[in-house]
Formats: structure tokens, sequence, C-alpha cells
């Protein structure tokens, strides 16, 4: 993917330029920065993540699946005492719950990674291992007729490097 | 050795403990590229870390031949004959359980409740849960004749048809300890992976280059990552807080569910959860004391932090010490003269030095911590740590073995002596416990880069209103 990248020392910088490339709509912006900061999250504006989703699924699924297999075990092999049910929800009710433990939360982490594109096996463009350090970065998907009006906004806003990306 | 700062002396740190501030939680750091360079160099390997591992492997060598006699010989090797058929293996196995709580604790619930002291120590204490849980793991196999046969516990389609008894407390324990394992590890690797990012770029080696690489799965820090990341996180935290809770409580079913004097009560999961809980905080201060110290991690893990995490072990002393007293009023008014010549065994029998090492360790001791001056002293914390750990041991050995050699009548009475083959295994499995934890710490950052960097101020072309205030979602 084609753009512009954009290094800023200082988090204000960053976000002010982030504010004026939204308004001017030049392509889609990434944000890159060393941790998680509401202010990038809040310039950027996007829609909340919906990991939620995987994990209430992976949840159902995952208590659904801890009885059952213990119903069926029972069934299947009963193992028959006097006066004692074959299959009983009380103590299967811990399965049920550490089985919802185990895929919901499993199926946490897979929705965070297929939402988040990861594993990604090459990062070549639009990344720069300072982001990892201190500084914060400004990806933008201009279209290259374009590519020389962002890189002036960039600067204008403090980047202390702006490179065109390909 | 981390090239850092001097430490503050203990007078300069403002003792208010929880407000996040970087002001107040971390006066001595000041920018990102300081933490960087101070945890990163920690990972460089030194004399004293080659000598601690290779103490470590060795005591794992030990514990590993003994293991193989004990296969050879039987169990009676270990010291094991009616009516006490349950020892050190089962004491050890419930007492790394325990130790393998407070990680999760100090990660998931403290996250969720938003303590400061959390983020400079739930890295080390994350490693602890799952090293002790692989730890914990072995000791079920190591107490079979035939360890070979452990899979039988584990419900798969099998050519007999035979499957296995869902009712049995045994089987809650495999599933509860194995999401506890894969939901820890998991906490651990997802927590790690923005710092492994940050080896990554800062790694010169090619081939070290290329592992961390794939180990941060292409780790951007974009937005959209840590949009989904600080999401998916919370959730986890979510399930794991519940997830301690009921590990150690099936632990603990291991015992009530059983018609056994001094195990059948209902009182077996508050109290073996918060037993757990001050095991883990005890290990987690045997262990980060010496770190901190050694790595001069003394402005990351500050006296503010210890004393957080001092009064919560206070606490759930405090509890435990409860638990114990309440466990006598229980025997005393249920009328039952089993269940009191079980309890008046427990404290004047023939075991009762062990419940008096139980007492003074984990009731006695633990007091001092009323003390702000003793909750802000590492020396005192370490020192402390260790009887703790000793206490604890203890107190599974007064819930496991008194109970099993002293049941209903006396034809049933017995004794149990721990022989050379569960001293050694036990020293084994601390060699296996910390040869993982020593590697770790050299491999991967031992206190949250991306975390602490969320204290930090970030650094601003004009001064900010509020400049210092935490601005991290995380």
């Amino acid at each position: 993917m084609a753009g512009v990248l954009a290094v800023f020392p200082h988090l204000d910088s960053a976000v002010h330029a982030i504010d004026e490339l939204k308004r001017k709509n030049y392509g889609d912006i990434t944000v890159y920065s060393p941790t998680p900061r509401h202010e990038l999250e809040e310039a950027a504006a996007a829609p909340v993540s919906k990991v939620r989703v995987f994990t209430l699924v992976g949840a159902l699924l995952g208590v659904s699946f801890g009885y059952w297999i213990m119903i069926w075990i029972s069934e299947y092999w009963p193992l028959v005492v006097g006066g004692k049910a074959i299959a009983t929800w009380i103590p299967y009710t811990v399965f049920g719950f550490e089985v919802m433990v185990l895929v919901g939360g499993l199926s946490t982490v897979f929705g965070m990674f297929g939402l988040s594109r990861i594993p990604r096996l090459t990062m070549t463009v639009g990344y720069d291992g300072r982001f990892s350090h201190g500084d914060y970065g400004i990806f933008v998907a201009a279209a290259p007729d374009k590519s020389a009006e962002v890189s002036e906004l960039l600067r204008k806003h403090g980047a202390t490097e702006v490179r065109n990306e390909r | 050795m981390a090239a850092s700062a001097a430490p503050l002396s203990p007078l300069d740190e403002t003792p208010r403990p929880n407000i996040p501030t970087a002001a107040v939680r971390l006066p001595a750091v000041k920018d990102y590229e300081q933490v960087d360079n101070e945890i990163l160099a920690t990972l460089r390997p030194s004399a004293g870390w080659f000598a601690a591992l290779g103490v470590a492997i060795l005591c794992l060598l030990i514990g590993a031949a003994t293991w193989i006699y004990q296969i050879y010989e039987g169990l009676g090797a270990a010291g094991y004959h009616p009516p006490t058929m349950w020892g050190v293996y089962i004491i050890t196995f419930v007492f790394w359980v325990g130790i393998g709580h407070a990680g999760t604790l100090i990660s998931a619930i403290l996250y969720l409740f938003r303590a400061g002291f959390r983020t400079s120590i739930y890295r080390m204490a994350e490693a602890m849960t799952v090293f002790a849980v692989m730890t914990a793991g072995l000791f079920p196999i190591l107490h079979l004749g035939r360890p070979w046969k452990f899979f039988w516990l584990i419900p798969y389609p099998n050519w007999r048809l035979i499957w296995p008894n869902p009712k049995s407390p045994l089987v809650w324990d495999v599933f509860a300890i194995l999401t506890y394992l894969t939901i820890s590890t998991t906490f651990l690797y997802i927590g790690l992976i923005p710092d492994i990012a940050v080896l990554r770029d800062r790694e010169t080696n090619p081939v070290r280059k290329r592992i961390f690489a794939l180990l941060s799965l292409g780790w951007r820090n974009s937005d959209r990552e840590w949009r989904h990341f600080t999401r998916a996180y919370l959730f986890l935290a979510a399930f794991a807080t519940p997830l301690v809770l009921s590990v150690h409580s099936v632990v603990s079913f291991d015992f009530a569910m059983a018609l056994t004097p001094g195990w059948h009560a209902t009182i077996f999961p508050p109290y073996f959860v918060a037993g757990a809980i001050f095991s883990g905080i005890g290990m987690v201060f045997t262990i980060g004391i010496p770190l901190r110290k050694y790595f001069k991690l003394q402005h990351y893990i500050t006296l503010n932090d210890l004393d957080a995490a001092a009064k919560l072990c206070l606490f759930t002393s405090m509890v435990v010490g409860l638990a114990y007293l309440t466990e006598f009023q229980i025997a005393w008014m249920s009328g039952n003269q089993v269940e009191q010549d079980y309890f008046w065994n427990r404290v004047f029998g023939q075991w009762a030095w062990a419940a008096w090492i139980m007492l003074i360790c984990n009731m006695v001791l633990p007091l001092s911590l009323f003390s702000q001056k003793m909750r802000r002293n590492p020396t005192w914390l370490f020192i402390l740590s260790i009887f703790i750990n000793i206490g604890m041991w203890f107190e599974r050995f007064v819930i496991v073995v008194p109970s099993l050699s002293h049941e209903f009548e006396p034809w049933q009475w017995g004794s149990y002596a721990p022989t050379w083959v569960d001293y050694a295994i036990l020293l084994g499995s601390f060699g296996w416990f910390f040869m993982w934890f020593l590697l770790f710490i050299k491999q991967l950052p031992v206190v949250a880069i991306a975390e602490i960097k969320e204290i930090v101020p970030p650094k601003m072309s004009h001064a900010v209103h509020g400049h210092g205030q935490p601005g991290g979602s995380h």
C-alpha cells in the first residue's frame, strides 16, 4: 500500500496532525504509538472493538460443550450408584465453567488477532522501529498526486521525518 | 546490569501507593528512552545469573534421577503406606498451585480494580504463575505408580471405550488446572507482545531479530492493534479473575468432597483461595525483592509498590488466620467427637509441631505488616516471605497428613515419615521452577515496558495542563 509516513517526537503534534488530516480526508490513516494513548484514540475516532462478539460466542460455545461432553460421557459409560442420577448438573457446572473460560478466552485472543490482522509476516511498508520506543507515527494512504500536499501538512505539524512509502 | 539512576531513599518517596501518576508512582523515571534502556539492560547475562541457573539445573537433575529411582522401586520408596497414601507430593502440588495464584490475581484482579502498584510487578508475577502451575502439574504424575498412564484422566475417545468419572474432583482438577495453565500462559504472552516488538526493533543480531519478529507476530503498535489489544486484554482479565477463584476452590474439593475428619467442610474453598493468594504474594516477594536489588529496579518497583503488596499480604494472612480459627470453632460446635479429636490432635498430637509452624509463620509473623516501617523494609519483607513459604507448605502438610493418619477408628490410625525420595523430588521441583524463571528473565523483560510507558509522561511540544497524568487507555 502506497502512502506517506511521518515520524513525530511529540504526542500533541501528532494529535493536531491527525485532526487536520481527518478534516481534509486524504485517505485512510494509521497511527503508531509506543503505548496506547487516549488522545490518539480520540483523534482517530475509531469505532469500539468488536472483540467482545468473539468473547461472547466463544463463551457460549464453551459452556455448552463443557456440559454436553460430561453428560454424554455419563450416558455412554454409566457409573450406576443407587439413588444417584447418572448425569447431574451440579458437579458438571465445574466443567461448564472451566470450558467456558477456556474457549471464551482463546476465542477472544483469536478474535483480537483477526481484527488486528496479525500475525503479519512483512511490515516493511508504513512502519518504523522508532514507533515501539518513543516516537509517534502517522501513515496516510494518500493518492500519489496528493503526497506532496500531505507531506507539507505533516511537516507543518512538527514531523521530524516524512517519507513516501510504496 | 542496568546502568540506572541512583535508587531513591525511603524518605524521598511519597507514601501514597495507589495514585497512578508518574510524579507519585515513578518519580525517578523521566522518559521512554530511560525505560527502554534500563529494563532491557536486565536481559544481559551475568556470572551471577549463570551460577543461579547452574544450581537450579543441578537441583532439577537430582529430582529427575530420584524420580527414575522411584519408578523402579515403587511409591513405597516415598514413604507411602496405608493409611497415609497422600504425602509430600500432594502437599507440594497444592503448594505450587497456590503460588501460581498470585500472578493472575495481581495481573487480572488488580487490573480490573485499576490498582496502581500492579504495573511494576505483574510481569514477574505472571511468569511465576505459569512456571508454578507447570511445576504443580508434575506432582499428580509423580504421585502415580505408573506415571505413563496419566492421560487416562483426560476424556478422549479410546479403544476400550472407558471414560473418566466426571463426578470425581480429581477429574475436575484436570480441567481446572489445564484451563488455568492455558489462560495464564495466554495472558502472559498477550501482555508480552508489545514488549517483544520493542526487543525486535532494537535487536541487531539477525537470528534473534527474526525470532523476536515471529514471537511479536508482526506487531506494529498501530491504533488498530492497540484498540483490539486493550479490549481483548480487558476481557481476558475478566475471565481470569473468576478463574483464579475457581481453580483453588476445585483443588480444595479434592479434600472437601471426602468424608475424612478435618477435610469435609464447606469452608474449604474460600480458605484455600485466601491461602493460595497469600502464599503467592509471599513468593512474589521471595522472587521480586532480590530481582529488584540485583537489576537495580528500585525506581520501577518502588517502596510504595511493596507497601501496597504487603497490605494485600497482611489482609490475606488475616483471612487465612480467621479460617484456621473457624475450623476449630466448626469442630467444637459440630458435636462430632471424631472431628473434635482430630482438631485436638492437630495442635497437641503427633503433628503439633507442624501445626505450630503453620500458625506462627502464617498468622503471627505477618502481623508485623501492620507497621508501615516494616511494610517498607524490603529486607524484612524478603525474610517474612521465606517464613510464609515455609508456613504455607506446612499448612498443606497439616491438612493432608494428620487427617489421613488419624481417621475414624483407632485401628485405622497410622503414621507417615517422608523419605529422602520425597525431599529430593521437592528439591527438584524448586530446581524446575527456578530454571524456567531464570531463563525467562534473561530472554524477556521482567517489567512490562509498554505499561510502564503509559505512566511516564509523553513528550509534548508545548506545556500541557495535567502533564504527567496517566493518559494511557490500556
